[in-house]
């Protein structure tokens, strides 16, 4: 019974769903935006328990004294920080705060602050990384060693070529007494528009096609790993 | 008599005449020289929900002085008891087409196009008829997409029902996903981790739920062979249900003792804080296994490089064809697009999830068909499938 009930709600809501994307009637859209609000009002609930795993997970790491531990009062005073100054609106109201400039909420300077001043330059950072990242995977995966990485790599470099500015000045100075015209450029588009583009789209149509086969299953019952396992 | 004379005067002077009010109401129109919007039609636009209403018309003819070109065009509407009012911004002249999306469903209104001259002078069309907006019940534009779907569907189905026969079902090697038990023995003989990544894909993303899928299947694994299972999560919901997926699978397995909860976490929702937090653990737990599967974005190539650093054995996954080459540089296996989604049925090896498999082949062929068959009457100069597939996109 406790397979059973998920499964048959399941299925009805995933035929629904599916109706609803042919019928454009105000009710059969009204029934769409209610079961996305439904799903929306579950997200809440499950960010509470997401939370206290979060200080559970940290919590345990400082009372096992595992490896790094002290980062984890970091996680701790950072929670705290936002929490007392992004939460507690009502705080607004009282004066001896606002007298002193203290502002409460989502909206308050401090809080913006705080966001605009540690996490974005931190997610930044993070963004960053993405350049060495890329040209290490890229030296190994561009090595000559066989016939396919050559043309790997042959390729690559014209792409390259073709979008950075050094690539159009050798081009247009020092090779500018060939009779081709930007041809960096040129072959650049015609990779990106033709084999690259052909590949992109072989790959799309296969998605689109496993995302429904895997649907009808998870509809139809018959795929119920999600349930865990059977 | 002299009335008389007066009262008829002479050919030539009635000739004066009418040649004066000729000329004087022929100078107005030529100064003025602006036609009202023509032909004006408003009718309920098909396949919505009733809430708008289409007014077309034919454009104002300009005037021949600046200050008599049309500007653009106001519409008006009015309810059956009501006066005109404003609808909308002022169009551009060359607009012919407006859908009021302001309309409250099975009101009726009544609309005049009024054109706007340089000088401000307005000239109004003539008012059209009641009209209401009512809801559909069929977009009749998707009808060959809903057939495509419904015949895709009876394809997967029939293979699956027929796959119950017993009949063996060939599917090709995926070595990503032979490679899963490699994975799983190299963590348990080194008696490390295994560290499994979902991605930033919510619990609604099929990527998502295909990842779970494989999860359960390693979950499987790692209870048998009491195997560390550690997956940090990005999705308060995804944390949710792959907890139960892994519980599940440990207690199928009969052990329900070697599941501990702890190793299935939050940890944030933002991105590049989950890619630094996946990245700590990678570097300081140093997992033998580490599993990419799900939707990724730019932190695909973060944790893909950190996780070869370590020099753990990683088994990517992902339908997002972006980030597939860094997966496919950075990774030891990669599942590309629908690989990830067969992978339940090849893991499995269930007949009537294989039969499905055999289903979307049959999909995939019958697209290849109209393929080649498109590029033949192309070049044969005949474009009715591209023109019918460019109609219904």
């Amino acid at each position: 019974m406790t397979r059973q009930v998920p499964l048959v709600l399941c299925f009805l809501f995933g035929i629904v769903m599916i109706l609803t994307e042919f019928v454009p009637h105000s009710r059969s859209q009204g029934l769409y935006q209610g079961i996305v609000n439904w799903s929306l009002i579950i997200s809440p609930f499950a960010l509470v328990l997401a939370v206290a795993t979060l200080i559970q997970t940290h919590w345990t790491r400082i009372s096992r004294h595992t490896e790094h531990w002290q980062y984890s009062y970091v996680v701790f005073i950072g929670i705290i920080i936002m929490v007392l100054i992004g939460v507690p609106t009502f705080l607004n109201n009282v004066s001896f705060l606002s007298k002193i400039g203290l502002s409460f909420g989502p909206k308050s300077p401090i809080f913006e602050w705080l966001f605009n001043n540690v996490q974005v330059p931190m997610d930044a950072t993070m963004f960053s990384l993405l350049a060495f990242f890329i040209a290490s995977a890229a030296y190994r995966a561009f090595r000559a060693r066989t016939f396919e990485a050559t043309l790997l790599l042959i390729t690559a470099l014209i792409v390259m070529m073709g979008n950075v500015p050094i690539g159009d000045l050798i081009w247009n100075t020092v090779m500018a007494w060939t009779p081709w015209d930007d041809v960096t450029s040129t072959a650049r588009q015609w990779i990106l528009d033709n084999p690259n583009l052909s590949a992109r789209r072989g790959i799309i149509l296969g998605v689109s096609l496993g995302v429904i086969s895997q649907s009808i299953r998870i509809i139809l019952g018959i795929e119920r790993s999600y349930l865990g396992g059977d | 008599m002299k009335g008389q004379k007066i009262l008829c005067p002479s050919p030539v002077v009635q000739g004066l005449v009418i040649l004066v009010f000729v000329l004087g109401f022929g100078l107005n129109t030529f100064a003025q020289g602006v036609t009202p919007p023509m032909n004006v039609d408003a009718k309920d636009t098909p396949n919505d929900a009733g809430k708008s209403i289409t007014i077309t018309w034919e454009k104002a003819v300009d005037g021949i002085s600046v200050a008599n070109r049309v500007r653009g065009y106001q519409i008006l509407r009015r309810i059956e008891t009501g006066e005109f009012e404003e609808v909308g911004p002022l169009l551009p002249p060359e607009t012919t087409e407006y859908k009021d999306s302001t309309i409250e469903e099975g009101t009726p209104y009544a609309y005049i196009v009024r054109a706007v001259t340089e000088d401000g002078t307005t000239f109004d069309s003539g008012e059209t008829d009641f009209v209401k907006g009512t809801g559909e019940w069929f977009h009749t534009k998707k009808i060959p997409l809903f057939l495509a779907m419904l015949l895709f569907s009876i394809a997967i189905v029939w293979n699956i029902y027929h796959a119950q026969s017993g009949k063996e079902i060939f599917v090709r090697r995926i070595p990503g996903l032979e490679a899963v038990d490699e994975a799983i023995g190299r963590a348990t003989e080194m008696g490390r981790s295994i560290l499994y990544v979902l991605g930033l894909g919510g619990v609604s993303d099929v990527a998502t739920i295909a990842s779970m899928t494989i999860l359960g299947q390693v979950a499987r694994r790692t209870a048998d062979y009491e195997t560390p299972l550690r997956v940090p999560c990005n999705d308060p919901v995804v944390l949710n249900v792959v907890r139960e997926i892994v519980r599940s699978s440990y207690l199928n397995e009969g052990r329900p003792d070697a599941y501990n909860e702890e190793n299935i976490f939050f940890l944030t929702e933002s991105q590049f804080a989950y890619a630094a937090g996946v990245d700590g653990i990678m570097v300081r737990e140093k997992p033998a296994a580490v599993f990419l599967q799900g939707t990724f974005y730019a932190e695909s190539l973060i944790l893909a490089e950190t996780g070869n650093s370590i020099g753990a054995i990683q088994i990517a996954g992902t339908a997002s064809e972006h980030q597939l080459p860094f997966f496919i540089a950075a990774c030891d296996y990669t599942l590309i697009g629908e690989e990830l989604y067969a992978a339940s049925a090849y893991l499995s090896k269930e007949p009537m999830l294989l039969g499905s498999l055999r289903g979307q082949d049959w999909g995939k062929l019958f697209i290849f068909a109209a393929i080649v068959l498109g590029v033949i009457l192309e070049l044969l100069g005949v474009n009715w499938i591209t023109t019918f597939l460019q109609r219904v996109s």
